[in-house]
C-alpha cells in the first residue's frame, strides 16, 4: 500500500474532519490576496535576517578588498579560511573554544542534573533551604568587582579555569532540570530504591535515561553560552594566551590586531572568515536540532 | 482534615530522616561549593564598596563617601549640595544609570512589539512548510554570540568600501556617514541590530501561546461574522495580553543586568555617551588610566545591584497578581 503522509487533523465542534487549523482551511480560497501579501512580507523579513549573513560569508570567500553587496565572490577562493590554519594566533582560539564548549558542556550538565535530582527528594530535610540558597542567586549578586577580587585571592583570574568553572553553575538551567525531573513518576524512583538502587544508582539509570531530550536542550543551551562566552574573559581572563575566538574576533574587529595572510587574502577576508568559522558549528548544528534548542525555552515557559 | 493530621504525624523524626538521605547530601557539596565560590563570597565582596581600594593598598574604610561621590553629594553646606544637585545630570554615574534604564525598556518594547506583530502574521500562513522555514530563519541570530553580530554589523556599516550600508547610500547620491561613530546615529543602530537578533526568538512564546487558541473561538468569530481582520483584532490579539504582560515583567526584573550588548558596539567616539552601569564599571575598574579606585566601581555596582533586587521583587509581585505565580 501507498504509504500515505500524515496529515495535522482537527476536528471542528460541528464534527467535521478537517486538515489544519480551521479557520485557516475554512471555505476560503488560498489564494487570496491576503495570503500572497503576507507570504511576500515574511520573504522580506527572511531576506532583512539573511542578507548580512550573506554578506559575511560571500566576503569571507572573496580575494578582493571588498565591495558593496555581491551575490557571489568576485575572486574566489579558500585562502582566508587557510589563513586561519596557518597562523597559530588564530589557530589556539579556535582551539580553547572547542577545549572549554566541550569540557564546560559537561560539567555544567553534570552540576544541573545532580542539583535538581537532590532538589526533587520531597521528603529530604532542608530540601526547601537548599533551593533557596541557589535561588538567591539569580535576583542578588555581588558584581563584576567583588567577583573580580574573589577570584584574584583564589588565584584564578587568568587561568582557564575561571572559564571552564564559572558559568558551569547555572541555576536558571539547573530549575529547567529540576521542572524536568518532576514530570518523571515518583513511582520509578521508588521501585529503583525497593530493588536496592543506591540514590546515585537511581540518579544514572532511572532519572538520566528518561531525560535524555532535556539533557540535549540543556546542553545546547551550555554549548552555546560556552562557545559565545566574552564577557568571562574580557572580565576575568583576558590573557593572550586564553583568548577564545570571541576575544580574537573583537580584538581584530575593534583594533588593528591583525593575523598574518596567506595567498591571495586580504585583511577583510580573514575578518569575515573569522566570523563564519565563529559561527560555523551551530549553523551546521541548528537545522537538525532546531527543536532541542525551541524545547529549552518551552520547558521554561511551562512551568518556571 | 483528621487525615492529612494524620499523614503529618506519621512522617519520621529528623535525625533518622536526615540520616536517611545523607547520600544526597553528598551529592549536593559539589553544587553547593560552586555556588558558595562564584555567587555568594563575591556577595561578601561588597563591603569593597565602604573602602578606598587602589590596586596594591589595603583598602582603608570610608564609609558612605564612595556613595556621596557617586551620587554626586561631597558637597559640606547646603548651596553647594544644591549646585552639585544640578551638575549631577552630566556626571557619568546618572548618565550610565540612565542609559541603562532607557535602552533596556525602549529595546524590550521594540522586540516584544515586533515579535507580537511577527507571531500574528505568522500564525495566518498557510503553508505549513513555509512558515517551518521562515521560524528556523528568523530563530537564526540568536544563536550568533554578541561580538559575532557587533563584527557582522561593524563591517556592514564600515564607511570604507566594504560597508554595505554606505555603499547603498553613495549609490543614491548621499554622503557615506559613520553610523556607530556618532551617539545618536550609534544608539538608533543598537535598536535596530537588537531587533534583527532577538525578536525572531522572542516569537517562540508567543507562538506557542496561538496555537493553543482554541479553534471554536474562530469558528464562532466567523459565524457572527467576523472577517480577518476583525478575527485577529478579537480572538488572536486578546489572547496574547497575558503573555504579553508575562514577557515584559519577566525581562524587566532583569534590565540592569544590561552589559555585553552595549559593551562589543561601543568604540571610544560614543563611549562616554552610551556607558551603562555595567560598562562604566568595567571602564573605572580596568580601563581607567590612573590607579582605579575598586571601592568606587565595587559602589556602582552594588547600586546596580540593589536596584536589580527591588525591580526583581516588585516583578515578582507584579507576576503573582497577573498570573498566579512569581517569577522565581
Amino acid at each position: 500500500m501507498a504509504k500515505q503522509k500524515k496529515i495535522e487533523q482537527y476536528i471542528t465542534p460541528a464534527g467535521k474532519v478537517v486538515s489544519g487549523p480551521p479557520h485557516l482551511n475554512a471555505p476560503k480560497s488560498p489564494y487570496e490576496p491576503f495570503h500572497f501579501v503576507n507570504g511576500i512580507i515574511f520573504i522580506l523579513v527572511c531576506l532583512i535576517i539573511l542578507v548580512p549573513i550573506w554578506k559575511i560569508l560571500v566576503d569571507s570567500l572573496d580575494l578582493t578588498t571588498g565591495s558593496g553587496m555581491r551575490l557571489f565572490p568576485a575572486k574566489f577562493g579558500f585562502d582566508g579560511y587557510v589563513s586561519i590554519f596557518s597562523d597559530k594566533s588564530l589557530l589556539q582560539p579556535l582551539g580553547i573554544s572547542f577545549l572549554t564548549t566541550i569540557s564546560g558542556t559537561f560539567l555544567g550538565l553534570l552540576l544541573s542534573t545532580i542539583g535538581a535530582y537532590v532538589l526533587i527528594q520531597w521528603d529530604m530535610p532542608g530540601r526547601t533551604l537548599l533551593g533557596n540558597i541557589l535561588m538567591f542567586t539569580m535576583i542578588f549578586s555581588g558584581g563584576t568587582i567583588p567577583t573580580y577580587i574573589v577570584l584574584n585571592n583564589l588565584h584564578l583570574v587568568n587561568t582557564i579555569w575561571v572559564v571552564i568553572l564559572m558559568p558551569a553553575i547555572n541555576v536558571y538551567n539547573l530549575v529547567l532540570m529540576r521542572n524536568f525531573f518532576e514530570g518523571i513518576p515518583a513511582s520509578l524512583f521508588e521501585s529503583a530504591n525497593l530493588d536496592g538502587c543506591t540514590p546515585w544508582q537511581t540518579f544514572y539509570k532511572i532519572a538520566l535515561p528518561l531525560s535524555k531530550a532535556a539533557l540535549a536542550s540543556i546542553g545546547l543551551m551550555f554549548a552555546v553560552a560556552y562557545w559565545n562566552d566574552y564577557t568571562n574573559y574580557r572580565l576575568y581572563a583576558s590573557d593572550r594566551n586564553l583568548y577564545n575566538l570571541q576575544m580574537k574576533l573583537r580584538d581584530m574587529i575593534a583594533s588593528s590586531d591583525q593575523p598574518s595572510a596567506v595567498g591571495g587574502a586580504t585583511e577583510n577576508t580573514i575578518k569575515n572568515a573569522v566570523i563564519i568559522t565563529a559561527i560555523l558549528p551551530f549553523m551546521i548544528l541548528y537545522p537538525f536540532l532546531q527543536k532541542y534548542f525551541v524545547k529549552g525555552i518551552n520547558i521554561g515557559a511551562v512551568k518556571e | 482534615m483528621q487525615k492529612q493530621a494524620k499523614v503529618i504525624n506519621n512522617k519520621k523524626p529528623l535525625g533518622p530522616r536526615i540520616r536517611k538521605y545523607w547520600q544526597f547530601y553528598l551529592l549536593f557539596i559539589p553544587v553547593l561549593a560552586f555556588v558558595i565560590i562564584f555567587h555568594y563570597l563575591p556577595m561578601y565582596g561588597i563591603v569593597y564598596g565602604f573602602t578606598e581600594y587602589k590596586v596594591g593598598m589595603t583598602p582603608k574604610f570610608v564609609g558612605l563617601d564612595q556613595f556621596r561621590k557617586l551620587f554626586g553629594i561631597v558637597a559640606s553646606d547646603a548651596s553647594e549640595a544644591t549646585k552639585m544637585l544640578a551638575a549631577r545630570k552630566s556626571q557619568p554615574f546618572w548618565l550610565a544609570f540612565q542609559n541603562t534604564i532607557v535602552f533596556s525598556v525602549i529595546k524590550l518594547l521594540l522586540n516584544t512589539g515586533f515579535a507580537v506583530i511577527i507571531s500574528i502574521f505568522l500564525n495566518e500562513m498557510i503553508s505549513t512548510k513555509f512558515k517551518k522555514v521562515t521560524q528556523t530563519i528568523i530563530y537564526l541570530p540568536h544563536f550568533m554570540s554578541w561580538v559575532v553580530t557587533a563584527s557582522v554589523f561593524t563591517l556592514l556599516l564600515a564607511v570604507g568600501q566594504s560597508g554595505l550600508v554606505n555603499n547603498l547610500r553613495r549609490s543614491v547620491g548621499l554622503e557615506a556617514v559613520n553610523f556607530l561613530a556618532e551617539p545618536g546615529q550609534w544608539k538608533i543602530w543598537y535598536y535596530i541590530i537588537n531587533v534583527w537578533r532577538e525578536t525572531g526568538w522572542q516569537t517562540i512564546i508567543f507562538m506557542a501561546t496561538l496555537t493553543s487558541i482554541d479553534p471554536g473561538l474562530y469558528e464562532a468569530a466567523a459565524m457572527d461574522g467576523a472577517g480577518r481582520w476583525k478575527k485577529m483584532q478579537y480572538v488572536t490579539f486578546p489572547a496574547l495580553g497575558n503573555t504579553i504582560i508575562t514577557v515584559l515583567i519577566l525581562n524587566l526584573a532583569k534590565i540592569m543586568n544590561l552589559f555585553e550588548s552595549v559593551f562589543v558596539l561601543q568604540n571610544d567616539a560614543v563611549r562616554n555617551a552610551t556607558n551603562v552601569l555595567q560598562t562604566l564599571v568595567y571602564y573605572e575598574a580596568f580601563n581607567s588610566g590612573a590607579v582605579p579606585d575598586l571601592g568606587y566601581s565595587v559602589a556602582i555596582g552594588l547600586f546596580r545591584s540593589i536596584v536589580g533586587l527591588v525591580l526583581m521583587l516588585i516583578c515578582n509581585y507584579a507576576s503573582k497578581k497577573v498570573r498566579g505565580r512569581g517569577i522565581m
